[in-house]
């Protein structure tokens, strides 16, 4: 079974004046108990499909189903097993800590406080219980928003952009901290990121979403294969480039960068060789540096 | 579905709207302040005419039920503004909560903030003007449930806007009650009315509530049992605005409005 399933998803947003399609026709199964990521550029439609997906918002045509029921004849089944967290912290911003859980957790009808105070527990926030919200740090508005979202111990969880605009050590505990969540209850999680080593840490399998399409979906490995580049060679030489360079076999993209070039190839082992050899005619070799291909690569090549 | 479950989520907007009144010195000043100062107003204007008591009554209980009625609407028309403003919205509607669960639970809040009003008030009479507005309790509390109810016609049609138009609308949460006012007979009987103006007044529950708690100081009903009358109309009213309230929603969930809302 899966947590999602998308069929032929068209999402527009309509107006008085004008009307603007957001998603086209999207197909996406989603795996139960994993970290999948939804990844693409800013207004690629992530965070629409993943509030239609929330049932925050309806579907202009198409089927959408939640863990076995209809996100529009279902909605409320679904809200009752879901949850979600933003990367804009926003919540009540004179209730506390205690008391935006307590408000949340009395939404889905638990009356228990325990699971609030666990919660607080749960996310380091035990210090900051009896502080307003408007008055917390960034990183701590975004554990309680993460807190907010364990209220009704949900199967799935939306992350929509968890870590944006979070110090890079908070955002590294705050992905340990869904990886751990995650684990530990195994829940499935759908994470959408501009961060392609967060997709790469914490996600299974990828979806990548642009202009409203799909685009690419698979394990990170697919991925990387579905676009033949495993390896990238970056050459520095001592002279700006203004040369085209000739076709090579084996090389997929070529990217310049003053006075460097970096060669997206199937095989570094085999391509090396040539590909030096033909930047040697442009100017003399600095430095050669030679890596995997990671899916920022990957994304960087599926939006162009 | 549960009954405990479902009185806890009303209840989860009494609370957060409680906490939110006890930590806002705005709010607070909108039950105690405007109220009294308004009541004194109007008073002291009675005073300077030399009305005679029965007309002096007249007035003050349209002052006394204008403040009843805008601090009792807010509570339902904020339960929207409240997460538009901290722009948490999609938050409040993820969760598996009924539009009724919202409206009464805020609502609910907006009867505690307009009985300590109304006490206020009633006691604010008392003292600065020698004026006794108690009416037989049963009677009073028919009076001020109608208010009450004209409250939530005044909150949904708000929340309704809201929804359909987006943040232009929150200029509805502090004008309809005064529009309503007006059209109701706030100082003056409906009979002064023009005609176009007085069938709208007659449609509308407020007025109805008004006459009848009128009525005890001697004045005239413009028909033979306006409590009732005014309690089909509020009911009826009521049941067609939550309509129009999860068409709005379902139309804002359509739309897109509802993550406009939260970005």
């Amino acid at each position: 079974m899966h947590a999602v399933v998308c069929e032929d998803v068209w999402m527009i947003y309509k107006s008085l004046k004008s009307e603007k399609i957001a998603l086209k026709g999207i197909n996406l199964k989603i795996p139960k108990g994993k970290i999948f990521g939804l990844l693409g550029p800013n207004g690629a439609g992530k965070t629409t499909l993943i509030s239609i997906m929330a049932t925050i918002l309806k579907q202009t045509r198409g089927r959408v189903e939640v863990l076995g029921f209809d996100s529009v004849r279902d909605a409320k089944e679904i809200r009752k097993r879901i949850n979600i967290a933003s990367g804009n912290p926003n919540l009540i911003w004179s209730l506390t800590v205690y008391e935006n859980l307590r408000y949340y957790a009395m939404l889905y009808g638990v009356r228990d406080r325990r699971v609030v105070e666990n919660l607080i527990d749960e996310f380091e926030l035990r210090e900051f219980r009896d502080v307003e919200f408007n008055r917390l740090s960034t990183g701590n508005k975004q554990k309680l928003l993460l807190a907010r979202a364990f209220v009704n111990d949900p199967e799935l969880v939306f992350l929509d952009e968890p870590t944006k605009g979070l110090d890079p050590p908070v955002a590294k505990r705050l992905r340990e901290k869904i990886a751990d969540m995650q684990r530990d209850l195994g829940i499935s999680v759908v994470l959408t990121t501009h961060y392609m080593s967060e997709a790469e840490m914490l996600c299974e399998r990828i979806a990548f979403i642009n202009r409203g399409e799909i685009v690419a979906n698979g394990s990170k490995e697919e991925l990387k294969r579905m676009l033949k580049m495993k390896d990238k060679i970056t050459i520095e030489i001592d002279a700006e480039i203004s040369m085209q360079l000739p076709s090579l076999e084996g090389v997929y993209m070529v990217e310049r960068d003053g006075k460097s070039l970096s060669f997206y190839v199937d095989s570094a082992e085999r391509r090396l060789w040539d590909v030096a050899s033909e930047v040697a005619k442009l100017g003399r070799i600095k430095n050669i540096v030679v890596r995997e291909v990671d899916l920022e690569d990957v994304f960087n090549e599926l939006v162009k | 579905m549960s009954l405990s479950n479902e009185v806890c989520k009303t209840l989860a907007f009494t609370y957060r709207n409680f906490i939110i009144t006890k930590r806002n010195f705005f709010t607070i000043f909108e039950t105690l302040f405007w109220p009294v100062l308004g009541l004194i107003s109007v008073g002291l204007m009675g005073m300077y005419l030399n009305l005679e008591q029965g007309y002096f009554a007249f007035i003050l209980i349209g002052a006394v039920t204008l403040s009843v009625l805008q601090v009792s609407q807010l509570d339902v028309a904020y339960v929207l503004l409240f997460d538009i403003w901290s722009k948490s919205l999609r938050y409040t509607f993820v969760s598996p909560i009924s539009s009724w669960n919202m409206i009464l639970g805020s609502w609910l809040f907006g009867i505690t903030r307009g009985i300590v009003a109304f006490a206020i008030l009633f006691f604010s009479s008392m003292i600065f003007f020698g004026l006794n507005l108690l009416i037989p309790p049963p009677f009073l509390i028919l009076f001020l449930f109608g208010v009450f109810l004209s409250a939530m016609i005044i909150g949904l049609i708000t929340c309704s806007l809201l929804l359909i138009f987006g943040y232009r609308a929150e200029i509805f949460a502090w004008t309809l009650s005064a529009i309503f006012m007006l059209v109701c007979g706030i100082y003056y009987p409906v009979s002064l009315l023009p005609e176009v103006v007085r069938f709208i007044s007659y449609l509308i529950p407020l007025t109805h509530f008004l006459e009848y708690y009128r009525s005890f100081y001697g004045f005239e009903t413009s028909f033979e049992n306006p409590l009732l009358l005014g309690y089909v109309l509020a009911l009826l009213q009521v049941l067609f605005l939550f309509f129009l309230y999860f068409w709005a929603f379902d139309r804002a969930r359509s739309r897109g409005t509802i993550t406009q809302f939260s970005e």
